[in-house]
């Protein structure tokens, strides 16, 4: 259950991970350039000489966005499953189980084949957030009785709304097969991956993370309250109808704000909280820094292992973490059954 | 202090009243159980009491300001509950659980000083958890859980204890200590106000019970007096009999000998 001096190491020990793998995904690759030229490419930060344009735009515009995009938005993931798990008092929730992530997905889509993703950057992820604010809105309501969410009344819900939602979806794609560039960019979604992300979102991606982080941060110690029933959280001073609300919106930010940028990545959400309480235990104040900094270290690894696996793979990044989350969500499930704590 | 006055409580879900008219009192210094059959509206009543729940009729007021009034972190530093059962689904210490009871004290963010920490150490003595405070909840016994939940309400250091069966599942011993913990609270100036089952162990240490029946305080008054016979024949349907003074004494059904 990690000792006190583990569990302050911890966050240094994810730190250093993820600074390596940054390192490393930006240095490796099937193809040029690699390490010999990265490192001329960080000296001309520091005055050095110029190199090959063409590398610079290698490391510059499309190596550097693609690894932002995959650190904030496996921290995003990550700590909108931290807190929905929280906030739902329900150890399966996650942006996936819930509905969240396909109803970004549905809002990002809607705004592409309406046109309106042309008109500015932000009307993608908007729409996303539309699209996880009301999906999440309703699974909300459906999955409430007295204030508490039983576990199989949350995944019925989230499993009917998601499916629902996903369909929807893909009546979108069909119903633009004429338009071909909107409905493969709406295909995308559906997948999910780090193909030809550039600075934009990665602005996007790290902007949500960083502003709907701020809004979640100082509100640990609530989200430790909102894990008791309701009477108890109340008695304390939390008025805990308000915050949950309030901090499952922040949620739907965390997760609009990177599926708009990288589609459904599967089961990040709902693992990583679990194995950063594994290590930490849960109280939120070390929780979720020790979450996000897990989703980013799982969510870049995962992503520079698509890349270097044989190129005929076409291995999916989507397909990389769905194979171990689902695993782990079965564990999880069969835990479930025989009655233990999740 | 004037304590927590509560007058003419009414509460309904659909049909069923739930509570029909409560009004009651618990003055400082104050020991008080509250007491009637399962479903007689105890736990109703004290989750109003506590603001839990929003009464359709009468008025509660805390330290003489109407109860609603109340900012929720001032409230929780003048009235603490402790609620049936320890209720999270995750693997929190003992210790990270009597932690939240200092949330009223602190702002946003931030750390416990050392008030707080003297504040959590003291309640955990107070039940006698300390020993396993630092154990994960899921790995305690029942009996441990409840200590822990009642750790949790007076780390608030609130001078105003609402108690929902407090000694459930408690061995003889620690539910001794609870009751004699209470009673020196009380006596400190502070109340609590107790709903149990357990008439023998908790109504000799109490200055008074209230009887609850159908929703309505069928008696208030000291022990002798709300659990005479009287009414516990008419509540319970049992007859009580001491062998010496009022307690401990023998319950039994109405012709099952002696």
């Amino acid at each position: 259950m990690g000792n006190p001096v583990n569990r302050r190491r911890l966050p240094l020990l994810l730190l250093v991970a993820l600074l390596l793998l940054a390192v490393a995904f930006l240095v490796f690759a099937r193809q040029a350039p690699g390490p010999g030229t990265f490192l001329a490419w960080l000296a001309t930060w520091f005055g050095g000489p110029a190199i090959e344009p063409a590398d610079a735009f290698v490391f510059g515009q499309m190596r550097l966005p693609r690894l932002l995009v995959a650190m904030f938005g496996g921290a995003s993931l990550a700590l909108a499953g931290a807190v929905m798990q929280a906030t739902f008092r329900n150890p399966l929730a996650s942006p996936d189980l819930v509905g969240t992530a396909a109803g970004a997905a549905f809002g990002g889509a809607s705004t592409i084949v309406l046109g309106l993703a042309a008109a500015h950057v932000l009307m993608v992820p908007l729409g996303s957030l539309l699209g996880a604010t009301v999906v999440t809105g309703l699974v909300f309501v459906l999955a409430q009785s007295h204030g508490r969410f039983q576990v199989a009344t949350l995944l019925l819900a989230g499993i009917a709304l998601h499916t629902l939602v996903g369909a929807l979806t893909a009546f979108v794609v069909t119903f633009t097969y004429d338009n071909y560039t909107a409905s493969s960019r709406v295909l995308f979604w559906l997948m999910g991956g780090l193909d030809d992300r550039t600075w934009a979102n990665a602005w996007i991606t790290l902007g949500g993370f960083v502003l709907f982080g701020a809004m979640v941060a100082p509100r640990a110690r609530e989200l430790d309250l909102l894990t008791l029933h309701d009477d108890s959280a109340h008695s304390l001073g939390v008025d805990a109808a308000r915050a949950r609300r309030w901090l499952v919106w922040c949620a739907c930010g965390l997760t609009a704000a990177t599926v708009a940028n990288t589609g459904g990545i599967a089961f990040v959400g709902l693992v990583v909280p679990h194995l950063a309480r594994l290590l930490v235990g849960p109280a939120h104040a070390v929780l979720l820094p020790t979450a996000a900094l897990l989703g980013a270290v799982l969510l870049v690894g995962s992503d520079l292992a698509c890349r270097l696996v044989p190129p005929d793979w076409n291995l999916r990044l989507g397909v990389v973490t769905a194979l171990f989350g689902a695993p782990y969500f079965l564990v999880l499930l069969a835990r479930h059954r025989r009655g233990e704590e999740l | 202090m004037n304590g927590l006055v509560a007058s003419d409580l009414h509460l309904r879900v659909g049909e069923r009243a739930l509570l029909d008219g409560v009004s009651l009192a618990v003055r400082p210094g104050e020991l008080v159980l509250l007491a009637g059959r399962n479903g007689a509206g105890k736990t109703t009543l004290l989750r109003t009491l506590v603001g839990a729940l929003v009464p359709h009729r009468g008025r509660i007021e805390l330290e003489g300001r109407p109860l609603a009034e109340w900012p929720g972190r001032a409230r929780a530093r003048q009235l603490a509950f402790v609620p049936q059962g320890v209720d999270t689904p995750f693997e929190f210490t003992g210790r990270e659980l009597v932690t939240m009871g200092r949330h009223p004290h602190r702002g946003r963010g931030e750390a416990l000083r050392p008030d707080d920490v003297a504040a959590i150490d003291r309640a955990l003595a107070m039940v006698d958890a300390a020993a396993f405070a630092d154990r994960r909840v899921t790995t305690l016994s029942g009996g441990e859980q409840r200590r822990i939940a009642v750790a949790r309400a007076l780390a608030t250091e609130a001078p105003l204890l609402l108690l929902d069966e407090p000694t459930n599942n408690l061995d003889l011993e620690h539910a001794l200590q609870l009751v004699a913990m209470l009673r020196r609270f009380a006596a400190a100036g502070r109340a609590a106000l107790v709903a149990s089952h357990d008439l023998n162990l908790v109504a000799p240490h109490c200055d008074r019970v209230v009887l609850l029946h159908q929703g309505r305080v069928f008696a208030d008054g000291p022990p002798q007096q709300a659990l005479a016979n009287e009414t516990l024949a008419a509540v319970f349907g049992v007859h009580g009999a001491a062998a010496e003074g009022f307690f401990p004494r023998a319950f039994r059904l109405p012709g099952s000998g002696s």
